[in-house]
């Protein structure tokens, strides 16, 4: 990035209200963006589904107020080309932004904000676009061996220039995705969020002077900063604490794939190692984690308890310190395939939850559903007209410390499910049922949310693509609590005929009455289940989320009968003994040679390190990162 | 004699206001609301409003009323117990929702989940099923749906509800399975989803049927309370209750669709502020009603409120036709605070509410609330005119200086810190409802009530650059006189997915003729006279699988001569005015719609004497002190009772009434219009 003139944060003392008023202001923007997005947004993903996110940076492309982390200073120090006011870049290439996007079906758009003729911030903003070209339709191929397999990439390049469309570029672009409508509208629904931002953060400007506007970004940098500091010292141990859980399989028969984490406080700043967790993966399970990212994932965690209103930024990201081995899981070497990612995305609040739990159990919950399961369906129909629909799915919350975790819900905020007069108006399906599978969700205290069952009929001859996690290991229960149950996929053919189908898997062909029964895993139960109020118990069963048969067998509950119910649970608690911190279910090697039996599909086997891709050691990695703290502080 | 009566039932107040159709004279009442049967209150509203006016029961010729009956049993919980008949298959669509957890990440973690207002356990399957162009899949089996029915009456069940996937296509089977249940139980009450939103997705639907069930029992009870009541005290002529969409119907619509009359409460409040801004010559206006723990805002544009689609309540969004209304947690009794982790100043959620109150109130608060900053920077002073109560200056400082003293800040310039703050949120509100959707807030003018928006408009109005500023006299009275100028309105629509290009003009014309003509029945079944009905038409136009839809409105002549493409244009300027930008894409549109209005004729008022002159000295009652921008300004205390037409106040100013308090800033001066209002402006620079 040349020739551009970056605003000087001016050493300037603020005053607490108008940084307050300049706070508000900033969450208001960012609240719009989103608006402007679902409103204009044509993909199901994006619009029902809300799988997109906001951000607005300082000059130096730090974040004031969003959903992800910095990445921007990184990204266009490389940048070749000017930039100015009007200019739009779009970028898909996890590789060249640092992980910002993990793969590539996620469109990045950058937008410099000008005041005058200075560049005061960035609004940037990216969103999960339906198909993105490349060999499978959802641009997600489970087969994918690297990221050349799954579609096009796209450097950061400019789609404006001083706000005019770069034609030449975008018809490029749009020449190689099969829904070129589509990309454009979402393209464009990201780009007029930003300049919602960008026309905010200008008013903003005027009305308060620039250089108050600046001074109160780094304030409220500052403040973010200062109460993080007091968080650290307050929730992270001295002592390190671990925690693993596995990746269940990478598509291609490997796994499961472990994924460990170490958590450790020097003083007022805490370390975040994942030394420990696997090399990374043949196939597309790979999660390419930004380390800004996860820092804001771990403030998130930490800081929503206290002040839920603060404007959430990247200030506080110099007291964390992230170890991630490179060549491992979470930090693939390019050209590693990443399409898959968010099995890895989901258990790292998994591991993160655990590992934070080991300090103040009483604070975190079991473990949910473990993913974002997609069920993709795509083909030609009759007219001979292309349809593609992809929809993500659902399961069990863990039980919490609030509360029996929900029933079929999303882990990740506001994503919605489509509504099947939706789906069955534009694709040629028809959803037989749609509910939550009893008994799914662990027994706890507070129990765990069921699973969904989804059955889908298929009306054209199409493919079936499937993602999907926690067939093979289980969402833990804590403190007493019991696993939810796991996952599993069923085609029943029309001819009557029944197939088990892997938790990944593409290129399924089907035929027109053909129904596709999709369950998603429970969520773990929080605390002791024989502890559970009866009347809740029975309640549950009323309302068929709970059997007589779990009732009984570990909750303890006869229903109707108080007093076979007071000697069945004295009976279930002396067998028990004391209840366990962590209920994972059986042994990972139990689980591994019963899989076959019990689930219909073959164990997965351990996958040998790729030669191409060394892992870094436990060591290289601390030392690769104690020496960057030293150069940045 | 034919005299009007309008009757709004709030949660402190009934107010009552009765105008003379010919004179144009007006009588107003306030008394107590009685929560428990509302319909007491109302009942000693009207003795007393008779008995004032010397009106005789038999020369009302309408009565129009708001009621919050329904909002009222929906935020209480307090509703019936609803059965629900769903598609088999479909049985857990209310427990399942959207799947939504809130924001931010982890947001699932402190999230509480409301019941639904049909439990699970209340809920049956029907064998049946329809595809989404409304082809039977599946027939109905009799059979199994009378014993579901049989089943979920003996059960216990106050209310039904038959809500079936893709019913907005073909309302076939909900039809016949209300008349299953007609036959089995002539009378008992039941809702079905196509006849209450036939639109697509089936949950929104689902949900809002189940709504109306839960609420119908409630206010159907209630609806003939009153009529009985009033019928007991003379009253001979028909009572019609204000819809959420600020339309009038009637007491049996209101027994069948109660639903449509959930958000009652601010429509009245809209229609009301419209009603006097009109009549002063704004017809484009912003609405900003504050009160003590929440504030609504409204935008209005041509003298018509903007109708949404779908309204928040409590924890449920649901689908009916509704003024759009923006609330906000924050008013006159939110609380300051600063809490240890940020420092920084927060105002709100938290609300000092009737008990203990504001720290001025001397009823035990000790927060600071904002009406307590009003106090401390002498917006407020310490004793009002006609009030029953003074006001506790010392402690009003004690409960801000808390707050000072976490931030490092003298008690006047925190005091001026909460309301900046508080003042900021209201214009973000404002900024949703118009610079969100397209519109410049400085082509509106600012009509403020409710208890505490005269105290901020002038602040508020300075940050949107919307003026002038109205407060209508009585600012406390806004919605009966809302309802009084209410007309019916009735929405009748039809789902139509086809994209722009493969539907002809004819079709569309003649299917909004159709609806036309449904609409046109229901008017002349409400009894409104031929030459007082108008029928619009809209089409909601999106571009091809894009979620949401921007209704453009039509008449069948333009479409007649013009044909589709006039929608396709009209909704591509709309999408440019709304978000930036149109498309080269294919549009598509998704619901028809006329909607049935029958004209009430509107109250005449009389126009106030003029003054004389600009000089308010006769009104003035006090000289007093405001804070502003570290000084103290002197300012004038006016009694509003005694300001006339022509007056002219410069500020800083305080006016004062019974129910509210005005304030104008400096650098900004209030006159009094020929009816009464005040009007604050920016002094010419």
């Amino acid at each position: 990035m040349q020739g551009v003139k970056i605003a000087q944060i001016p050493d300037l003392e603020i005053d607490p209200i108008t940084l307050d008023i300049i706070e508000g202001a900033l969450k208001n923007a960012r609240h719009e963006m989103d608006a402007v997005l679902f409103r204009t947004a044509m993909s199901p993903v994006i619009r029902e589904q809300h799988d997109e996110f906001p951000m607005i940076t300082d000059p130096l492309g730090r974040m004031v107020v969003g959903q992800f982390g910095s990445y921007i200073s990184e990204m266009m120090a490389a940048y070749p080309d000017t930039i100015e006011p009007g200019d739009v870049i779009l970028t898909n290439d996890p590789y060249k932004c640092g992980g910002a996007i993990s793969h590539v079906n996620d469109w990045l758009i950058l937008v410099p904000i000008f005041f005058q003729d200075e560049l005061v911030g960035w609004a940037s903003m990216f969103g999960h676009m339906m198909d993105m070209g490349g060999p499978l339709p959802g641009s997600l191929p489970t087969g994918a061996k690297t990221i050349h397999g799954e579609a096009m990439m796209i450097p950061p390049v400019k789609i404006f220039r001083r706000g005019e469309p770069v034609d030449d570029v975008i018809a490029m672009i749009l020449n190689n995705v099969r829904m070129p409508e589509m990309n454009r509208a979402d393209m464009m629904g990201i780009v007029a969020g930003c300049r919602t931002a960008e026309k905010r953060v200008i008013e903003i400007c005027d009305r308060f002077g620039k250089d108050t506007y600046l001074a109160a970004c780094q304030a409220l940098l500052d403040r973010t900063l200062t109460a993080m500091r007091k968080l650290i010292l307050q929730n992270i141990p001295e002592e390190p604490q671990s925690f693993e859980d596995w990746v269940d399989d990478d598509g291609l028969g490997h796994g499961p794939y472990k994924m460990k984490l170490t958590i450790w406080r020097e003083g007022d700043h805490a370390y975040f190692d994942w030394s420990g967790t696997d090399p990374q993966a043949v196939g597309p399970i790979n999660f390419y984690l930004n380390e800004g990212m996860f820092k804001m994932f771990i403030g998130v965690y930490l800081i929503m308890v206290f002040d839920p209103q603060i404007l959430f930024n990247d200030g506080f990201y110099p007291l964390l310190h992230v170890i991630i081995p490179d060549g491992s899981l979470l930090h693939p070497k390019y050209p590693a395939a990443l399409g898959c990612r968010t099995h890895a995305l989901t258990r790292l609040f998994d591991v993160l939850g655990g590992a934070l739990a080991r300090k103040s159990p009483e604070h975190t919950t079991a473990a949910g559903y473990g993913t974002s399961p997609y069920m993709l369906y795509s083909g030609f129909d009759r007219e001979g007209d292309f349809f593609y629909l992809m929809e993500i799915s659902y399961g069990g919350i863990p039980g919490r410390p609030i509360g029996d975790g929900m029933d079929g819900h999303s882990w990740w905020p506001l994503f919605e499910n489509i509504p099947t007069e939706y789906l069955e108006s534009y694709y040629p399906v028809r959803i037989d049922g749609y509910t939550t599978i009893r008994d799914s969700g662990g027994a706890g205290l507070h129990r765990g949310g069921n699973g969904i069952e989804k059955r889908y009929v298929y009306l054209e001859p199409g493919e079936v693509s499937i993602h999907d996690d926690r067939w093979l290991t289980y969402p833990w229960g804590i403190l007493g609590g019991t696993p939810g149950r796991r996952s599993e996929k069923l085609l029943k053919r029309a001819d009557g005929t029944e197939q088990r189908l892997p938790s990944k898997c593409d290129e399924v062909a089907v035929s027109p009455g053909d129904m596709l029964v999709y369950r998603t895993a429970g969520g773990g139960g929080w605390k002791d289940p024989l502890e559970r109020p009866i009347e809740k118990v029975e309640a549950d069963v009323a309302k068929g989320l709970v059997s007589t048969q779990k009732a009984a067998d570990e909750y303890g509950v006869i229903v109707g009968d108080g007093e076979a119910t007071v000697a069945r649970r004295e009976a279930l608690r002396t067998a028990r003994g004391t209840a366990r911190d962590f209920d994972t279910g059986p042994d990972i090697e139990d689980i591994l040679a019963r899989c076959e039996e019990e689930t219909g599909l073959p164990a997965p086997v351990r996958q040998k390190p790729l030669a191409w891709a060394k892992m870094e050691t436990p060591e290289e990695a601390m030392r690769r990162v104690r020496e960057q703290d030293a150069r940045t502080s | 004699m034919a005299y009007r009566l309008g009757v709004d039932v709030g949660g402190t107040f009934t107010d009552l206001m009765l105008v003379h159709d010919e004179s144009g004279q007006i009588f107003r009442v306030k008394t107590p609301s009685t929560p428990a049967d509302p319909s007491e209150g109302v009942l000693s509203g009207v003795r007393r409003i008779l008995e004032e006016s010397g009106v005789a029961p038999g020369d009302l010729s309408y009565v129009m009323h708001g009621t919050t009956v329904a909002t009222n049993a929906v935020l209480e919980g307090k509703g019936a117990r609803v059965g629900l008949i769903t598609t088999r298959g479909f049985e857990q669509i209310l427990h399942l929702a959207r799947s939504q957890t809130p924001g931010p990440l982890a947001g699932w973690m402190i999230m509480i989940k409301p019941d639904p207002p049909a439990a699970l356990e209340d809920t049956r399957p029907a064998h049946e099923r329809m595809d989404a162009r409304g082809n039977v899949v599946e027939a109905l089996d009799d059979e199994q749906v009378g014993r579901v029915v049989e089943d979920l009456v003996a059960s216990g069940v106050e209310t039904l509800t038959v809500s079936l996937i893709n019913s907005y296509a073909n309302p076939a089977h909900e039809r016949r399975i209300k008349a299953l249940i007609a036959e089995r139980y002539p009378g008992f009450p039941v809702t079905i989803s196509s006849d209450v939103l036939p639109e697509f997705r089936e949950y929104e639907r689902t949900l809002t049927a189940c709504m109306n069930s839960y609420v119908r029992p409630k206010v159907a009870g209630y609806v003939k309370n009153l009529e009985n009541a009033l019928g007991d005290l003379g009253l001979s002529c028909a009572v019609n209750i204000l819809r959420s969409d600020a339309g009038l119907m009637s007491l049996e619509t209101t027994q069948e669709k109660p639903v449509y009359g959930i958000l009652s409460g601010p429509s009245g409040g809209v229609a009301g502020a419209l009603a006097v801004a009109s009549r002063a010559g704004f017809d484009d206006i912003l609405t900003f009603d504050m009160g003590g723990t929440s504030t609504d805002v409204a935008l209005c544009q041509n003298a018509q409120p903007t109708i949404t689609r779908e309204t928040e309540l409590g924890h449920f969004r649901v689908k009916v036709p509704s003024v759009n209304v923006h609330s906000v947690g924050a008013g006159g009794g939110s609380i300051a605070h600063v809490p240890e982790l940020t420092k920084a100043l927060r105002v709100g959620p938290q609300s000092a509410g009737a008990v203990p109150g504001p720290a001025c109130y001397s009823k035990g608060g000790t927060e600071p609330a904002v009406t307590d900053a009003n106090v401390v920077v002498g917006h407020l002073p310490p004793s009002l005119i006609g009030g029953e109560m003074t006001l506790d200056t010392a402690a009003a400082e004690t409960a801000v200086r808390t707050v000072g003293d976490a931030l490092g800040l003298e008690v006047h310039q925190a005091a001026q810190g909460i309301l900046d703050i508080v003042n900021e949120n209201m214009a973000g509100a404002l900024r949703l409802v118009s610079v969100q959707r397209g519109y410049d807030p400085r082509d509106f003018a600012l009509v403020a009530f409710g208890g505490a928006g005269p105290l901020h408009a002038n602040a508020v109005a300075k940050l949107m650059g919307s003026f002038p500023v109205l407060v209508p006299p009585g600012p406390g009275l806004l919605c009966a006189e809302g309802d009084l100028v209410a007309d019916f309105r009735e929405e009748f629509a039809r789902t139509f997915i086809r994209t722009a290009g493969s539907a002809t003009s004819e079709e569309v014309v003649s299917t909004l003729r159709e609806l036309g003509e449904e609409a046109n029945d229901w008017l002349e079944r409400e009894g409104i006279a031929a030459d007082r009905r108008s029928i619009t038409w809209s089409v909601d136009m999106r571009y091809y699988r894009q979620g949401y839809e921007i209704p453009v409105t039509v008449t069948l002549e333009d479409l007649e001569a013009h044909g589709i493409s006039l929608l396709v244009e009209r909704f591509n300027s709309l999408h440019e005015q709304f978000y930036g930008y149109a498309m080269p894409a294919e549009c598509e549109m998704v619901n028809l719609r006329a909607i049935g209005i029958g004209k009430v004729p509107h109250p005449r008022v009389q126009e106030a004497q003029e003054a004389g002159g600009p000089d308010p000295a006769a009104a003035a009652t006090a000289q007093h002190q405001v804070y502003a921008d570290g000084t103290w300004l002197p300012s004038t205390i006016y009694d509003r009772a005694k300001l006339r037409a022509g007056h002219r106040i410069p500020g800083p100013a305080i006016i004062a009434e019974y129910d509210s308090t005005t304030v104008v800033l400096a650098g900004h001066h209030a006159v009094i219009d020929r009816f009464l209002n005040i009007l604050i402006y920016p002094d010419e620079a």
